[in-house]
């Protein structure tokens, strides 16, 4: 093949034209043209990122790609947030940690989303990689303080540590006065979500003063309304910024110093942050209002007129997380000031309240889908739905990306018609040609799955809940939905045949997971016999899935790609069904 | 197909679902008309069947490392390590591991059949006190969320909390729990228990430990405090209102 390329340009200039090209996937089909390029490229590949840690094995990824800087690793499936994928299930770095540190000490960045890292991974990073930079790990869990300490302590070059929705065991806040005096590089801090309370205020006020070129700092919820002022006036330069909590006692000093010290932040682009917030402290942040393109209130419970008088100084606002207590009215003010939103997510303010605690239906979403001609991505929690509403939705709508709808009560109709939501869906799949991930939500037959099937030809992520009447559901997804690689399905009607119908769909995915639904155990050996690149994990609390006859319907089912065959860290309540399972098991 | 609101919708189309013929697979193209046969259910029994199955299998593995004139799937196998997939390979979408009918259940196949029969996968786990992971709210928003003063606007002052994640206030209450020389911690959902038999019984499948071992271990609680104490030393109520983490710890003696 060289030798027929007459005119093939020399490595270091494909090396120099790859530099070019950071996408995964484009990176991915460059090292498919040919053997050549395939080896080019993976020499120079730089990011490294494994959608499941258990799809690959260490290993394999460093034998690949020798000279990669940053690595981004997924572990747990998304169900894992919340609470359906048991603890001990499985998910941790150590291995990866251990197999990069004796690999090769250049390691810059290392993100994590849903895995478990140890104090043990933290020390090792610390102690390995003499020029690592930045630490993401996002709703991770099973490491404290300690480990923290430890990275403060040695890594010298770091610019970026980020916690966001970790579970961090809170031994002590002085972690934080680890970082050596001389250690100035820091660019990004998110600590919102450690706990304890004797914060060291001192210590955290030394660090931002002496990080001249801090962007981003978000507290937790530790950090009092007072102490803010003392924090920010040593970062006028922050970009982005959380608050702690948004309280305190009503006192004229505490709140000039506030809004005086923010209105100094001329760079301010995002905020978050605002526990327990009091509206009477709110006003301070109306000065950096008109610059902000990001606002998380997800946590802030004030009600409809103070997110009102909020968003309404936020013409520029491109990302806004708020709870529920934005109502329709809020919503509708939303619509007609913030035209350049993109992103909207409403949260449950009372998920679990049997009634409607705020007047939040439908017609917000619809207010906003019509007033913001760039929403491209919603997250929405109400109680009623319509399928007129959804139809307008998605007519007016099309360049939805990302549309999470959550109707609280399960199986809940048309409010109007009584009828399914699946003209409704089905038209958000239709109009939305572009759609990426979609959730569903109320009352739905098979049919809307036909839509999705027919028309949902970009869909890469599908969350179902409670929907659907057959296997004839399961049947249009999998055989209809091209771009389908992650699949998640709880309490529906969803049995063998489909599952066993579209066995090979699955190795053309991330991953499916499947729970509560009727698939049997019989199957799942079926599918772990026949199909030696899948993990079939059967999860079962219960005991072990053949003390129970054959057509007994499994608790959780776990389906990954995998070219590093079953993992050897399973709980005792996890099986992996392969070639053996059926003389291991008996 | 124009989805229209207030006409009758169209029966769904027969969407052309391809068969999986055992005799002449490696047709990927095909595009069958319905096969009339029954589900059939011996693929599931692994006897004599089986054989065409296997030798199915293998000529599908085959066929594609072999095959020359193919796209980017092919070139993939001469590497020495399977890189990463790609999705746009020609592969048959469905390889169907028994044969699609539209034909309606058999009773006994019937997946809802099925899952009334056996209650403990049942959808409501939680004895009717709500659903597991639903509605899909992560854990640390379920707490703040329960920070929320009835009153609204006039309630401005919020207790102060202890921890940055929140009290417990939620339905689904979980605690760590931990066994003595088991690094992994689990969770529980506390309230699904309303009695330390029911509490222990599910402690002792957790952690797989049998009956006759049950005896040589003991539940501790930690307190709001920080102290260690035994769980049966008190009543239920005040176990459930103080408790922080729990711990299974070897007896001795």
């Amino acid at each position: 093949m060289h030798k027929k390329m007459a005119f093939s340009f020399p490595d270091e200039v494909l090396e120099h034209v790859f530099s070019f090209i950071q996408s995964d996937k484009d990176r991915n089909a460059v090292s498919m043209v040919c053997k050549s390029w395939y080896e080019i490229e993976r020499w120079c590949r730089r990011k490294v990122f494994v959608g499941n840690c258990y799809a690959v094995s260490p290993r394999m990824v460093i034998r690949r790609f020798p000279e990669f800087r940053s690595i981004e690793l997924k572990g747990k499936p998304h169900f894992a947030d919340f609470n359906l994928v048991p603890d001990g299930w499985g998910g941790y770095v150590f291995p990866w940690i251990a197999e990069m540190a004796g690999a090769y000490p250049w390691l810059e960045e290392i993100r994590l989303k849903r895995m478990v890292v140890t104090d043990e991974s933290l020390e090792l990073i610390a102690k390995s990689f003499k020029n690592f930079k930045v630490l993401v790990l996002s709703s991770c869990e099973g490491f404290s303080t300690d480990g923290l300490a430890a990275i403060a302590a040695s890594c010298k070059n770091l610019k970026e540590l980020d916690l966001r929705d970790c579970e961090v065991d809170d031994l002590s806040a002085h972690w934080l006065s680890h970082f050596p005096e001389t250690y100035t590089s820091l660019v990004s801090l998110n600590i919102s979500c450690l706990g304890s309370d004797e914060a060291s205020f001192s210590a955290l006020e030394r660090l931002v003063r002496r990080c001249t070129n801090l962007k981003t700092l978000r507290l937790n919820r530790a950090v009092p309304l007072d102490k803010i002022a003392n924090i920010l006036r040593h970062a006028p330069q922050l970009v982005e910024f959380g608050t702690g909590t948004y309280t305190a006692d009503v006192r004229p000093d505490v709140y000039s110093d506030l809004a005086g010290v923010l209105s100094s932040c001329k760079e301010l682009k995002s905020l978050s942050g605002f526990w327990d917030v009091i509206p009477d402290y709110l006003p301070a942040i109306y000065p950096v209002c008109s610059k902000l393109t990001s606002l998380n209130l997800s946590y802030a419970t004030i009600q409809s007129p103070d997110l009102i008088k909020l968003v309404s100084h936020c013409p520029n606002l491109q990302r806004l997380l708020v709870l529920d207590y934005i109502e329709d009215s809020g919503l509708e003010v939303l619509a007609s000031s913030c035209k350049d939103l993109q992103e909207l997510r409403v949260f449950p303010s009372d998920p679990f309240g049997a009634e409607p605690n705020v007047s939040l239906t439908e017609q917000g979403l619809v207010a906003v889908s019509l007033g913001c001609p760039k929403l491209q991505s919603v997250l929405y929690f109400c109680r009623r739905m319509s399928n007129e509403a959804l139809v307008t939705i998605a007519r007016s709508r099309p360049n939805f990306t990302r549309f999470r709808l959550c109707i609280i009560e399960p199986k809940t109709a048309d409010y109007l018609t009584l009828e399914p939501l699946d003209v409704g869906f089905g038209a958000i799949v239709q109009y939305c040609k572009d759609l990426r991930r979609l959730s569903l939500s109320g009352l739905l037959t098979d049919r809307v799955f036909e839509y999705i099937g027919t028309y949902a030809k970009k869909l890469e992520m599908l969350s179902v809940a409670f929907a659907g009447d057959s296997d004839l559901g399961l049947h249009h997804v999998l055989s209809g939905c091209e771009s389908l690689r992650k699949l998640e399905i709880r309490d529906c009607p969803f049995g063998d045949k489909a599952l066993l119908a579209n066995a090979a769909k699955l190795e053309t995915m991330r991953s499916l997971w499947i729970s509560s639904c009727a698939v049997s155990f019989a199957a799942c050996k079926l599918l772990g016999q026949k199909m030696p690149r899948l993990n079939v994990e059967v999860i079962d609390e219960r005991g072990p899935p053949d003390s129970r006859p054959e057509n007994c319907p499994v608790d959780k089912l776990y389906i990954y790609r995998s070219i590093a065959g079953p993992r050897f860290d399973m709980p005792p309540f996890v099986w992996t069904m392969d070639e053996d399972s059926g003389l291991r098991l008996s | 197909m124009e989805l229209q609101l207030g006409l009758a919708l169209p029966p769904p189309p027969l969407i052309p679902i391809e068969t999986f013929d055992l005799n002449s697979y490696g047709n990927y193209e095909t595009r069958e008309a319905l096969g009339t046969n029954a589900l059939s259910w011996p693929l599931l029994k692994l006897g004599p069947a089986d054989n065409d199955i296997n030798n199915i299998h293998h000529h599908n593995s085959s066929s594609s490392s072999s095959s020359s004139g193919g796209g980017a799937g092919c070139k993939k196998r001469s590497f020495d390590e399977a890189p990463f997939f790609d999705e746009k390979r020609n592969v048959p979408k469905t390889l169907h591991l028994l044969l699609w009918t539209n034909q309606p259940n058999d009773e006994d196949d019937d997946p809802s059949n099925v899952l009334h029969e056996n209650s403990s996968s049942a959808i409501f786990k939680n004895d009717g006190e709500g659903l597991v992971g639903w509605p899909p709210v992560k854990t640390w928003r379920k707490k703040v969320h329960h920070q929320i003063p009835n009153g609204g606007a006039e309630n401005n002052r919020l207790p102060a909390v202890e921890n940055g994640i929140g009290g417990r206030a939620s339905k689904s209450t979980y605690v760590k729990v931990k066994m003595e020389g088991v690094p992994i911690a689990r969770k529980i959902d506390l309230s699904v228990h309303h009695s330390f038999e029911g509490l222990t019984n599910t402690l002792m499948r957790m952690f797989g430990i049998s009956d006759g071992n049950r005896k040589s271990f003991k539940l501790t609680y930690q307190d709001r405090e920080g102290d260690w104490l035994l769980a049966e030393d008190v009543p239920w109520r005040t176990f459930i209102r103080s408790l922080k983490c729990l711990k299974l710890i070897r007896s001795r003696g």
